[in-house]
């Protein structure tokens, strides 16, 4: 304290008086014992007003297929990804602040009604990747610690919710390597019943120094494990930053996409959608930068591992993040098990790509092709008035899109002409 | 000529043509540089996504030390380190003089207390988050998982810095998110002073 106060004084050249040091409740435990933490208060987002007009005013340059819609859902806040709740009540969607949102429909006409922030009692650390269990359990991966909630369908009306570790704070991936860059977590639900998550590795390229330790963790890489946290092991090894994953819902592949290097041109590496067919398969980073680019950091050495290259190569810097499989009956019988994704756009490419969302086909061989399938989120200044960042289904078979530029979700539906 | 223009842009001196018209052409520089900013920082150096800074009226030293920082390699970040690499010093003075010359106006949450605010911190970044010295940065409005981020920077030493570090180093975890909490909840306005 003296020192503290000593090196204050000196900074500042103020006199320091006691400082503030209330120990923060743990409110995770109390919630852990079914207790009340006295708070009371929700966040509540307004609907509508100017901001939304301004946005609908987007929409109307958005360029689909023919018979298809967009239209606002919600105003949401650094919309990340999104987790759609199995009983239809209530959407909940992670930021890369300390919120997670909670979306509702109450009149089912498929424009939200109300948007509060979930279990305002507990402190998020970059809530980025909510999912569901098929029997309603939703679990939300953090920068280092995973929860889990049971009925959150149920029970996020309350400010207090049940709310149990699933991996505690600080065992997700070691303290001394966490980031806020790449550290946007997305976790999904496997058919094998385990939950499988990415763990960004937070470097442009991966340096030498950490490979074992990150091979060893999972970082830059996918882990699965047990719902209740044990089983873990690493499920998919030489990723980049994934931000994007989902199981093909006849074959029960793992399907991601992964973000590549920067600043080694406009036009490479190339962007990657990548399927995996077994555990343990490794995806080339940091000896490739993207699909068969070799970085400079390790070029002419010898790759240690046999590396499965991309199912897609994609443009290159658009930034390819959340996707799901369409599984639903609105939209024609083409897009039957094909991928919605999103492109958040490129950051530092001298001509701005990407920021839109992206459709793959998948023909019976397991070949992909990937086009273009809503777009105009880039205006002729090469301004963006979005970023698409998730892309989930409904359960009457539209999709919505998150965007944390515009702070939304969006409803795209399908009419026919 | 960086302090001329400095003083210039704050309308300290009288102004020459010509040097006026340096200080503009360097700021339409600036503003070209600052492009390669805009996807993260805003043109206008009002943040668009969560883990970059508000660098919108940051005080000129501050980002030319920080962008040398990264180019040079004594601070690292992912991003920082591929644009910084790339940029001449000039263009670092220029893009600085840019970001800086917007006037940025920070208020408190209605029924905060100043005598609330961390009192480490005030001395150098300001009861609301306005930077008080050249060489400190601004705190208003930044997330607060981006102020924890870089205290913990300075307690491992991924950042160095003289004053920053020892503080960070003393402080533990509830310390450093009441910090970042304060500055987090304070509401920022960046302007054009001289919109062109």
């Amino acid at each position: 304290m003296t020192k503290r106060l000593l090196m204050a004084s000196i900074a500042l050249a103020i006199s320091g008086s006691a400082y503030a040091q209330a120990p923060a409740p743990d409110n995770l435990e109390k919630l852990s014992n079914f207790q009340s933490t006295g708070t009371t208060e929700f966040t509540v987002i307004e609907q509508g007003g100017d901001y939304a007009e301004g946005i609908k005013r987007t929409l109307e340059r958005i360029k689909l297929p023919a018979g298809f819609k967009i239209g606002l859902y919600a105003i949401v806040p650094d919309a990340r990804h999104i987790a759609v709740g199995p009983q239809g009540v209530v959407t909940f969607v992670g930021t890369r602040k300390d919120k997670v949102w909670s979306v509702t429909d109450r009149n089912k006409d498929r424009v939200a009604d109300e948007v509060k922030d979930f279990a305002p009692s507990l402190r998020f650390s970059i809530p980025n990747g909510p999912c569901f269990s098929p029997d309603g359990m939703l679990y939300i991966a953090e920068q280092n610690r995973v929860l889990t909630f049971p009925a959150a369908e149920f029970f996020y009306e309350s400010p207090d919710v049940a709310a149990f570790n699933v991996v505690k704070q600080g065992d997700l991936i070691p303290p001394s390597e966490e980031s806020y860059n790449h550290t946007a977590r997305v976790c999904k639900i496997g058919p094998d019943g385990k939950l499988y998550i990415s763990l960004g590795q937070p470097f442009n390229v991966a340096p030498a120094d950490k490979l074992d330790l990150y091979r060893e963790v999972g970082i830059g890489g996918i882990i699965r494990i047990n719902t209740d946290g044990s089983g873990r092991e690493v499920y998919t090894y030489g990723v980049r930053n994934s931000v994007g994953h989902d199981f093909h819902p006849e074959t029960g592949e793992l399907w991601w996409t992964d973000n590549q290097v920067d600043g080694m041109g406009d036009d490479i590496p190339p962007g990657e959608i990548n399927r995996q067919t077994a555990a343990g398969q490794h995806f080339g980073h940091p000896w490739y930068g993207g699909g068969d680019v070799r970085t400079n950091e390790y070029a002419g050495q010898e790759v240690p591992y046999d590396v499965v290259m991309p199912a897609v190569e994609t443009v290159a810097h658009a930034a390819d993040l959340g996707m799901t499989f369409y599984t639903g009956k609105m939209f024609p019988a083409k897009y039957k098990n094909a991928i919605f994704s999103a492109q958040h756009g490129s950051w530092n490419r001298t001509t701005p790509v990407g920021a839109r969302v992206m459709v793959t086909f998948i023909d019976a061989e397991g070949n992909a092709s990937t086009e273009p399938f809503a777009e105009g989120w880039i205006d002729e200044n090469e301004e963006y008035l979005g970023r698409p960042v998730d892309v989930a289904q409904l359960r009457d078979g539209s999709i919505i899109v998150s965007d944390d530029l515009a702070g939304a979700l969006y409803r795209i539906w399908y009419e026919g002409n | 000529m960086r302090i001329v223009m400095i003083a210039l842009l704050g309308g300290l001196l009288p102004a020459g043509t010509l040097m006026a018209q340096d200080a503009s052409t360097d700021l339409q520089d600036g503003r070209k540089v600052a492009g390669m900013c805009r996807t993260c920082h805003g043109l206008d150096g009002k943040a668009r996504i969560p883990i970059a800074p508000h660098i919108g009226g940051e005080p000129v030293d501050y980002l030319i030390s920080q962008l040398q920082a990264f180019k040079t390699g004594s601070r690292e970040h992912e991003m920082m380190t591929v644009v910084a690499r790339g940029l001449s010093d000039d263009q670092i003075g220029k893009v600085a003089l840019w970001f800086n010359h917007f006037t940025i106006n920070a208020t408190l949450p209605a029924g905060t207390s100043e005598d609330d605010a961390p009192e480490l911190c005030v001395g150098c970044h300001g009861v609301n988050g306005i930077s008080e010295l050249d060489d400190a940065p601004n705190l208003a409005g930044e997330t607060n998982i981006y102020i924890e981020t870089q205290l913990k920077a300075f307690r491992t030493g991924k950042r160095t810095h003289d004053v920053m570090t020892p503080i960070a180093q003393d402080l533990d975890e509830t310390e450093m998110q009441e910090a970042a909490d304060w500055y987090s909840k304070i509401t920022i306005d960046i302007t054009d002073p001289a919109p062109k």
